[in-house]
C-alpha cells in the first residue's frame, strides 16, 4: 500500500498536468477521461468506494461523452461558416 | 480591466487570503488519521438504528435528506436550463424519429464495435440496476447506477447509430423519468407527515441487517433518485445529439453562428 499511493498521486498529477498542456480539444477529452479513471483508482485506494463510482460514471464517462458531442457539434456547424470566422486572441 | 490591475487585484486577494488559508492547512488532521468523530457516530448509529451497511447512503437519504432533496432540484432545474437551451427554436417540436443535419456524414462502424456494444450493452446495463437496487447494501446507488444505466444507453447509440438509439429512448419518457423521481422523491418526504410523523422521517419497517430490504424509505428515495437521474442524463445527452441533427439547420444561414 505505501508504494500504490504515491504512486497514484503521481499519475494524478501527471494526468491532470496532461489535460491542461494537450492543446487540441479532441485529444484533450479523453484526457479528461483518463484523469477520472486515475482518479477513480485512487479514490478507490484510499477506500472510498461510492465516490470512486461517482467518479467513474460522470467524470470518465458522462462528461467526456458530452464533450465529445458538442464538439461534434461544433464541428458540424463550422463546414458552412468556415470562412467568416474571425480568430480573436 | 488592465492585465496591471488584474495582477494587483490577485496580490491583494492572495495577501488577504494566503494566512488564513495556510492556517487552516496546519491544523488540519493528518494524511491516514484515524476517522473522524462524525464519522465515527455514523458508523456507531446507522447500522443498529436503521439496518443500513451502506453508511454513504444512510447519510444520503436518511440523515441529511433534505440535503439529498435540494440537489435531485438542483439536478432537475440544471436539466431543464440546459435542455431549453439546447432546445432554442425548435421549441416544443419533438419527433420520436431520428433527424440529420443534410450533408452530415454517417460514418461506417466496424463489425467489432457492435459487437463490443451488443455484448456490453446489456451487461452494463445490468450493473446499473445492481448498484441501483444494491444502494443500501454495497458502495453505489441511485446516482451512481442511474448514471450507469444512462451510459449503457449510450453505448446503443455507439453500437446501433443515432436512428437505432432513438428507436429505443424515448423523450416523453424522460421527462415522466425525471420530473417521476423528484416527484417521488419529494412525496417520500410528504408522505410520512400524513401519518403524523416529522417530514422524511422514516416511518417504514427497516428490514433485516445486509439483506437487500433495508432502510425502509431510503429504498423509495433511492428509487426516485435513480429515476431521475437516469431520465435526466439521457435526456441531456439526447437533447446534446439531437442538436447536431437540427433538421432545419441550413434553411436559414446565420441563425446557427449564434
Amino acid at each position: 500500500m505505501s508504494v500504490i499511493l504515491p504512486l497514484l498521486f503521481l499519475l494524478t498529477a501527471a494526468s491532470g498536468t496532461a489535460v491542461v498542456l494537450i492543446r487540441d480539444p479532441a485529444r484533450q477529452i479523453f484526457a479528461i477521461a483518463g484523469n477520472g479513471i486515475v482518479l477513480a483508482i485512487l479514490f478507490t485506494a484510499l477506500q472510498a468506494p461510492d465516490v470512486a463510482l461517482s467518479e467513474i460514471a460522470v467524470g470518465a464517462a458522462a462528461v467526456p461523452l458530452l464533450f465529445l458531442v458538442a464538439l461534434m457539434a461544433v464541428r458540424a456547424g463550422k463546414v458552412e461558416q468556415a470562412s467568416d470566422e474571425g480568430r480573436e486572441p | 480591466m488592465t492585465p496591471r490591475l488584474r495582477l494587483t487585484l490577485l496580490g491583494a486577494a492572495l495577501a488577504a487570503l494566503l494566512p488564513g488559508t495556510a492556517a487552516v492547512i496546519g491544523r488540519l488532521p493528518e494524511f491516514g488519521a484515524t476517522i473522524a468523530t462524525y464519522g465515527e457516530r455514523i458508523n456507531a448509529i446507522v447500522p443498529k438504528e436503521r439496518h443500513v451497511a451502506n453508511m454513504v447512503s444512510a447519510i444520503n437519504f436518511d440523515l441529511r435528506g433534505l440535503d439529498t432533496l435540494g440537489e435531485e432540484f438542483m439536478l432537475l432545474a440544471a436539466i431543464t436550463g440546459t435542455v431549453v437551451l439546447l432546445r432554442g427554436r425548435r421549441g416544443e417540436d419533438m419527433t420520436d424519429r431520428a433527424m440529420r443535419l443534410p450533408g452530415r456524414a454517417i460514418l461506417p462502424r466496424s463489425e467489432a464495435v457492435v459487437l463490443t456494444c451488443r455484448l456490453a450493452g446489456p451487461l452494463l446495463m445490468l450493473f446499473g440496476l445492481y448498484i441501483v437496487v444494491h444502494a443500501t447494501v454495497t458502495p453505489g446507488g441511485g446516482f451512481q447506477g442511474g448514471v450507469i444505466l444512462a451510459s449503457g444507453t449510450l453505448l446503443a447509440y455507439l453500437g446501433e447509430g443515432y436512428s437505432g438509439w432513438r428507436d429505443v429512448v424515448r423523450s416523453h419518457w424522460l421527462d415522466a423519468m425525471e420530473g417521476g423521481g423528484a416527484l417521488l422523491f419529494a412525496l417520500c418526504g410528504l408522505a410520512p407527515m400524513l401519518v403524523g410523523a416529522a417530514f422524511m422521517q422514516n416511518v417504514l419497517p427497516f428490514g433485516t441487517f445486509r439483506d437487500l430490504y433495508s432502510g425502509g424509505l431510503m429504498l423509495i428515495e433511492n428509487l426516485g433518485v435513480a429515476l431521475a437521474v437516469c431520465g435526466g442524463f439521457t435526456q441531456l445527452f439526447l437533447e446534446f445529439l439531437e442538436e447536431t441533427r437540427e433538421a432545419d439547420g441550413p434553411d436559414e444561414p446565420g441563425e446557427d453562428t449564434a
